[in-house]
């Protein structure tokens, strides 16, 4: 009981760090790359992806010992299929703006490498709410990376970055690059971010082994 | 006394070719193109320039300090990165755009992959790229007249150049550099200077320049003239633009550049052939930076392919005939 | 005129330095305290001691059979008592190998049975040339030792049509060869002609590079008594007197990859050391047990070219030729290009040493390995036409298949590569390593 508590946090935990979607397993570039221009973008599209991957994370593992293996990626896409149809019913309903800006890539997350991944590797192999919180991890952490790469990005490439019609600071600080808000710029934030991780990661665990090492 | 005999394996002599000594060269080769930008701009494309190197030097300086490795600024390689950067800029560009430019160069292009040597594109090339999509108005608008330093209010000649195949300038004129351009790209005799000073130094391989001058003079004379064929300016081609920098100092980057003499020809035969499909079909009016660059990242495809002939190698190549053209 | 020949793939144009002993004559060392003879000085098996601790021998005396056909005979340099047959550290092999320790007398007394076998080479038959060669125990003399018998029988079915006698000494430093030629020009033709006809072969060409016109013009002279004797004069650049290089320049035939030999492509080529040691073994019955070597280098006082006793220890040499200026940086057995260096000079002569080498403090210095720039400088020295970066750089990741794709196994170690770049990386020395380490692979997998 105590262990399973213990590893429900760590399956929460886990996908901010070690398992970061973005930056140590880098699956789901597309929409990483595509729709960061800009930190709310990164918000919803974050958004969208936590709701399509937790239905189809708990869905999976419900019915995991009942879905035959050897027909299981598309009982998976069928699983995916459904949240992501309502996620866009909903913001085409409620949010056309944003809807229209993130376009495509709504209904591509029935694609998205991060849902498959979560449902193939973790999912279809543990309990439920195991899974349920592997899912919100998962998708709180990319939600934030895309707000991080789209906040960087935003105010880079406009020298502003803007809260619904709230736009900080209002005049900007420095002329803006406009390569941070084309593919390019997308690829050099990403490529910095994840060497950072990286660096970070080295550096703890090094300090880690010497402590033990002392201890 | 004995065990002090210093034991090193063969060979105890070494050739006084050092890669600080190369570099130096190098930069040795940039200062007449220097100079003439100094003369032709004015004073603030000095300015752009020191700014350029000191950013360089700077940002190698602070990122190998930062990441725990020696300091290598002693090798002049930050110090060619910077100045041919400042070169290939327009010359009333703002001064924080070098700053920035040579950072980049010298921190994203070249010191994350591992600094010289393992760079897999010119870093200076990758930085006015960078640049180029950043600040696009700065990086083609901020031209100046030459000798006057006004602003220069029409397109630089190459933009006419590409569409009518008419240079309006003579001869006498682009040899000086007395056209509005890139701070170093505009004196055609300074940077022959340097360039056959690099030759004659051994320093750089002919084969990247002539096979990339070669290849633009001979399509812009085919293409070069709108409507017509074999009418183009071969001379104004090559001239015209950042080219001649390009070939001399860009393209003939040792880590970027083959290693083998053929494959250098095709280097910069490739780079020449991009060169004039952008000029004359693409979207940009200059195209040396793209062609350049691209010819980078095909660098190792010919480094696979183009071997050199091996002594011997009749031997082998007859013993295969002879068993009846099977290859291993 | 003499014409020139240039040709070369890749090479280096290296500082002579010849300048510092040509002009020295040849001299008699003398006759050391202790003489050292290793069983291993050629390639192919060791010799076989053929006399006891204590014994009484004269100079010329045998006191080792060779161990196989591949082998060669050794001889007591000078009269003595053999003082002990034991393990001495062995400068090439670098460890610890058998060895016969002589204790000179004093009194160079020749042996008996030492005579000559024939005044010209009419009265001596092919048969009987090959079989001095071995009874003297010669081997070639240039640096690599193979024992000449061996090598003037080539198989059956090789075709030899022209034999090159290698006078270009092509390394830095070393005149060894060069006094030889202008010394003795008539003894080395002599021998080169019965070289020539040990093997039947009727087209003999002297190799010598444009460096040495004294050494040219006494060959010149002394040839234009002989017919079928032809010379090759070639330009002074690293490494010209490479075998495989010579015969390309020479014939513009290229020997085939390993495992081909110049005899592949019906030629032999020897060195003039070589020749001049068969032509004192024919003229007045000494066989091998002295050598020309050059003692040089700004290390020493006085560079000289000493005819020295084999097993004579370097530091006696060293000491005949001025001492030290100053202290050593640097002691290199052989050429600097190709050489060893040393850390002890007390080790014997061998057969194989053409000169010994001291180079000062000064320019003994360790330069820092930069990382590879890949402006394929090397590629373009390589005599070889390999890309030396590239087969270094997979044998320092320990890839060695992807070395020996690279065709490491072609390299002829001659430094071109190391000498050249400008990071000063130790190209030769990792593809070296690689061609050690699949050389054993292939071998275990027979």
């Amino acid at each position: 009981m105590n262990k399973n508590k213990a590893s429900l946090g760590y399956d929460f935990i886990k996908g901010f760090i070690q398992e970061n979607p973005t930056f140590s397993l880098a699956v789901g570039m597309c929409p990483t790359l595509a729709v960061t221009t800009s930190l709310v973008n990164g918000f919803w599209m974050g958004v969208a992806v936590i709701f399509v991957l937790t239905f189809s994370n708990v869905f999976v593992s419900l019915l995991r010992k009942v879905i035959p293996d050897e027909i299981r990626i598309p009982v998976f896409i069928i699983l995916i299929a459904t949240p992501v149809v309502i996620v866009e019913l909903v913001m085409k309903a409620y949010m056309p703006a944003m809807y229209n800006i993130l376009g495509i890539f709504v209904p591509l997350i029935v694609v998205n490498c991060i849902i498959f991944h979560r449902a193939e590797a973790f999912a279809y192999r543990n309990p439920v709410l195991n899974s349920a919180m592997d899912a919100l991890g998962s998708g709180m952490a990319f939600t934030l990376n895309l707000m991080l790469i789209g906040g960087i990005r935003e105010f880079l490439g406009t020298g502003q970055i803007a809260f619904g019609s709230a736009v900080f600071p209002k005049v900007p600080l420095f002329e803006p690059a406009a390569v941070m808000l084309t593919p390019p710029g997308g690829f050099i934030t990403l490529g910095a971010l994840m060497a950072l991780l990286n660096i970070a990661v080295a550096r703890a665990s090094k300090r880690k082994k010497s402590e033990s090492q002392v201890g | 006394m004995e065990d002090r005999l210093l034991v090193t394996p063969a060979p105890h002599m070494k050739s006084t070719k050092t890669v600080q000594g190369l570099m130096l060269d190098v930069v040795i080769a940039l200062l007449p193109a220097a100079i003439a930008g100094t003369i032709l701009f004015g004073f603030r494309s000095l300015l752009v320039i020191l700014a350029s190197v000191a950013s360089a030097v700077a940002s190698e300086a602070i990122y190998q300090k930062a990441v725990k490795r020696p300091v290598s600024i002693n090798d002049f390689s930050a110090v060619i990165t910077g100045l041919l950067l400042a070169l290939t800029l327009p010359p009333d560009v703002p001064v924080w755009i070098p700053v920035i430019g040579s950072a980049f160069a010298i921190v994203i292009a070249k010191q994350v992959f591992g600094g010289l040597g393992y760079n897999f594109v010119n870093p200076a090339l990758a930085a006015r790229a960078f640049l180029i999509a950043a600040w696009p108005l700065h990086m083609t608008r901020d031209w100046l007249n030459p000798m006057t330093y006004e602003a220069l209010s029409s397109a630089t000649p190459l933009v006419g150049f590409n569409a009518t195949g008419q240079a309006g300038l003579t001869l006498t004129q682009m040899l000086l550099g007395q056209r509005p351009g890139s701070i170093g790209e505009t004196c055609i005799l300074a940077l022959l200077l340097g360039g056959l000073y690099l030759i004659v130094r051994d320093v750089i391989d002919y084969r990247i320049p002539l096979g990339y001058l070669g290849t633009l003079a001979l399509g812009t004379w085919i293409f070069g003239k709108p409507g017509a064929l074999f009418q183009g300016g071969a001379l104004s081609g090559v001239f015209l633009g950042g080219a001649f920098i390009g070939a001399f100092f860009m393209a003939t980057d040792y880590v970027t550049s083959p290693v083998t003499q053929r494959g250098r020809l095709y280097m910069g035969i490739g780079a020449g052939l991009i060169t004039l499909v952008i000029r004359l079909w693409g979207g940009y009016p200059e195209g040396v930076t793209y062609a350049i660059l691209f010819m980078n990242l095909v660098t190792p495809l010919i480094d696979n392919y183009v071997i050199p002939r091996y002594y011997g190698s009749g031997h082998d190549a007859k013993a295969r005939k002879a068993a009846g053209g099977e290859t291993r | 005129m003499i014409t020139v020949i240039k040709k070369m793939i890749g090479g280096v144009p290296v500082p002579g330095k010849k300048e510092l002993s040509e002009k020295s004559p040849i001299e008699f060392a003398g006759i050391p305290g202790e003489l050292v003879l290793f069983m291993s000085q050629h390639i192919g098996a060791p010799s076989v001691a053929s006399v006891k601790p204590k014994d009484q021998v004269k100079r010329g005396q045998i006191i080792a059979e060779p161990g196989g056909f591949v082998s060669a005979a050794l001889h007591a340099p000078t009269s003595g008592v053999i003082k002990a047959i034991e393990p001495r550290y062995h400068p090439v092999l670098a460890r610890m190998s058998e060895a016969i320790v002589l204790e000179p007398d004093g009194k160079h007394e020749p042996a008996e049975n030492m005579s000559p076998t024939a005044s010209d080479l009419d009265g001596i038959l092919p048969e009987q040339i090959r079989k001095l060669a071995r009874e003297a125990g010669i081997v070639g003399l240039g640096g690599a030792a193979f024992p000449t018998s061996v090598k003037l029988a080539p198989p059956e079915d090789k075709h030899i049509d022209t034999y090159l006698l290698n006078g270009s000494e092509c390394e830095p430093y070393l005149t060894a060869d060069h006094r030889v030629m202008l010394e003795q020009a008539d003894k080395v033709l002599f021998g080169f002609r019965a070289l020539m006809k040990a093997s039947g072969v009727k087209r003999g060409i002297m190799c010598i590079e444009d460096n040495k016109p004294d050494a040219i013009e006494a060959i010149k002279q002394a040839m234009s008594s002989y017919d079928g004797l032809e010379l090759a004069v070639l330009s002074a650049r690293y490494p010209r007197g490479g075998e495989k290089q010579l015969v390309h320049a020479v014939l513009g035939r290229e020997v085939p990859p390993p495992p081909g030999l110049p005899y592949d492509v019906g030629v032999l080529v020897s060195n003039v050391g070589t020749a001049y040691a068969l032509a004192e073994a024919i003229l007045t019955g000494l066989p091998l047990v002295e050598r020309v070597v050059t003692v040089t280098g700004e290390g020493v006082a006085k560079p000289s070219n000493f005819k020295a006793l084999l097993g004579t220890p370097l530091s006696y040499l060293i000491e005949r030729a001025g001492g030290f200026t100053g202290t050593p940086g640097k002691v290199i057995l052989g050429g600097p290009m190709m050489g060893r260096a040393l850390k002890s000079i007390d080790v014997p002569v061998l057969k194989g040493t053409s000169g010994i080498l001291v180079l000062t403090k000064e320019q003994a210095v360790e330069e820092p390995i930069l990382p590879c720039v890949k402006c394929g400088k090397c590629i373009d020295a390589c005599p070889m036409g390999l890309q030396p970066l590239w087969i270094s750089a997979h044998a320092e990741r320990g890839l060695m298949e992807e070395a020996e794709s690279f065709r490491a196994m072609d390299c002829i170690e001659c430094g071109c590569c190391s000498y050249i770049c400008p990071a000063k990386r130790p190209l030769v020395q990792w593809i070296k390593m690689a061609k050690a380490d699949i050389t054993s692979r292939r071998k275990a997998q027979r």
